[in-house]
């Protein structure tokens, strides 16, 4: 076999085509080093080693690049390969695919309870309303923490807000598509996604006042009425699609207390700091220090008195 | 041969295939390659000796007066933009912007480069999913950067405007929402008119601005 062939020999090599890629790797980084090596000088000591690898002395570097070269491509497809399969986001595609005026009307309906629930209603599934509230939710929660100055210990600002509301969002989703599963309700994951999504957006708008305006008796009013709101549209429509009163109450009874209580959670874990603060600094209506003259009362000058008078007749 | 952008081979022969799609003239006039840039000797002379190596800007495919070209683009809101901006992928310019904003922020008090890093790298692959999502043709990462970086301009004004004063009170609040809302539109604009969404402006807008704010944020506290 002289070095005009096209055909490589691979017969001494080891056969790891066809196996783990970074199989690939070390065998290409092995062969780097053995060039290296043969570049610096005679390679004395890796020689057997080298021949023992690659069948042919002579043409060691040549080849040893060429191998490499070959399977470095072969390892590099299949990564692709892998890649484009696993990391396929085009299976997304037909979520995104909406026009700003629909959302807007979604929006607004996420707040409205229907009245029909005796045949089901309409879930759009869709993903980007929900996913920008998430966002949203995120960008909330971190504007909260910033002005009460939230110190988090074990962690960062937006690692923690990301975590909690996309926790929220897949967890809570994933357990109540779980839940519909079990309660035999007509509801799709996406859907389920996409409602629950749409149920933070009155979140949002409560999170967004109230965190601007510290007072807790609105928060309540708000919590009550926006958060009721969007937890009685998200379970009416859970209540179209679902048969049976048992299930309907485990469900809707699960999604409304996980719902609110999020709610409560989001205010009280992220901006009580504020609170503190404000109580210190207003405390109970207290004025300002003031320098005011003691009043002696009149019991002690009749008491002074006596014992003046006491002390002047014994002498 | 005419290379639309800087980069020459340096191995023979070897172009990468995205360079190749690159050599549509460009309608801007803007965008056009000045002739002073296109080298007199050969491309195979590469290597061979000293004095025959084009000057290191060059070769790095800096260009300072198309940088300057795209910031006065993005600077002007209600210039309607060149589809065109998008077939260079020129990330010398959102490099400088971003050095700059850290540098103000710096300037501040407030040593957060690694913030800037890692939000800027988050936030362009948020983007990039999402419009490869939303549009019909898709876009590469690197134009993605690229926008996302020229439009941070404005908030470098907002961020030095912070230096000197506060922006907590009510006038910070709105100065950081103009900002905002500025290099968000500025990015959608040049969004819309690559990818081709009509229609969508405020789509595309909305995590524009959230991406911003996060800088505001940064900026303000």
């Amino acid at each position: 076999q002289g070095g005009g062939s096209a055909v490589i020999d691979m017969e001494n090599m080891d056969d790891t085509s066809g196996s783990s890629f970074e199989d690939m790797g070390e065998m290409h980084q092995r062969m780097k080093e053995e060039e290296e090596e043969e570049a610096e000088g005679e390679a004395g000591a890796g020689e057997e080693e080298d021949g023992e690898f690659l069948g042919m002395k002579g043409l060691r570097g040549q080849l040893g690049r060429q191998v490499a070269d070959q399977m470095w491509q072969v390892g590099k497809r299949q990564a692709s390969r892998a890649f484009s399969l696993y990391a396929n986001i085009d299976i997304l595609r037909p979520y995104f695919d909406v026009e700003p005026v629909q959302v807007r009307a979604r929006l607004l309906e996420s707040m409205i309870p229907v009245k029909m629930i005796n045949f089901p209603q309409k879930i759009a599934g869709e993903l980007y309303g929900p996913l920008m509230l998430v966002f949203t939710l995120v960008a909330i929660l971190l504007h909260g923490m910033k002005t009460s100055d939230t110190i988090i210990r074990e962690g960062t600002l937006m690692g923690t807000a990301i975590g909690t509301c996309f926790g929220y969002w897949l967890g809570v989703s994933s357990f109540m598509y779980f839940l519909a599963y079990l309660c035999n309700a007509q509801i799709t994951m996406v859907q389920m996604l996409s409602l629950l999504g749409y149920g933070l957006f009155g979140h949002c708008i409560t999170l967004f006042v109230t965190y601007n305006i510290h007072f807790h008796s609105l928060f309540y009013i708000f919590w009550l009425v926006v958060g009721g709101l969007s937890t009685l549209r998200m379970v009416a429509v859970l209540v179209s699609r679902t048969v049976g009163h048992t299930q309907r109450l485990i469900l809707c009874g699960t999604l409304a207390a996980l719902h609110m209580l999020f709610l409560l959670y989001l205010h009280f874990a992220y901006h009580k700091v504020v609170e503190g603060i404000l109580d210190t600094l207003e405390g109970p209506n207290m004025p300002p220090f003031q320098r005011v003259a003691r009043d002696i009362p009149v019991v002690s000058n009749a008491v002074l008195n006596t014992t003046a008078k006491a002390i002047a007749l014994t002498l | 041969r005419h290379y639309g952008g800087y980069e020459y081979p340096q191995q023979g022969g070897f172009v990468p295939p995205d360079m190749m799609q690159q050599q549509q003239p460009y309608t801007g006039q803007i965008y056009q390659p000045t002739q002073s840039y296109t080298p007199a000797s050969a491309q195979s002379f590469y290597g061979s000796s000293f004095e025959d190596e084009p000057p290191l800007l060059e070769e790095l495919g800096i260009n300072f007066d198309h940088i300057w070209q795209k910031t006065l683009t993005v600077l002007h809101p209600l210039k309607v933009a060149d589809g065109s901006i998008m077939n260079e992928t020129d990330l010398a310019g959102p490099m400088v912007f971003c050095l700059a904003f850290g540098a103000t922020l710096l300037l501040a008090g407030k040593i957060q480069f690694g913030y800037v890093y890692g939000i800027s790298a988050i936030g362009c692959l948020g983007m990039f999913c999402l419009l490869n999502l939303m549009s019909l043709t898709g876009v590469s990462f690197g134009c993605v950067a690229s926008v996302l970086g020229y439009c941070l301009l404005p908030m470098i004004l907002l961020s030095s405007f912070a230096i000197v004063f506060s922006l907590q009170g009510m006038m910070g609040i709105i100065l950081t929402a103009g900002i905002i809302g500025w290099c968000s539109f500025s990015a959608s604009k040049i969004f819309i008119s690559a990818l081709a969404m009509e229609g969508q402006q405020l789509l595309v807008a909305y995590p524009c601005a959230l991406l911003y704010g996060v800088f505001a944020l940064i900026s303000v506290f």
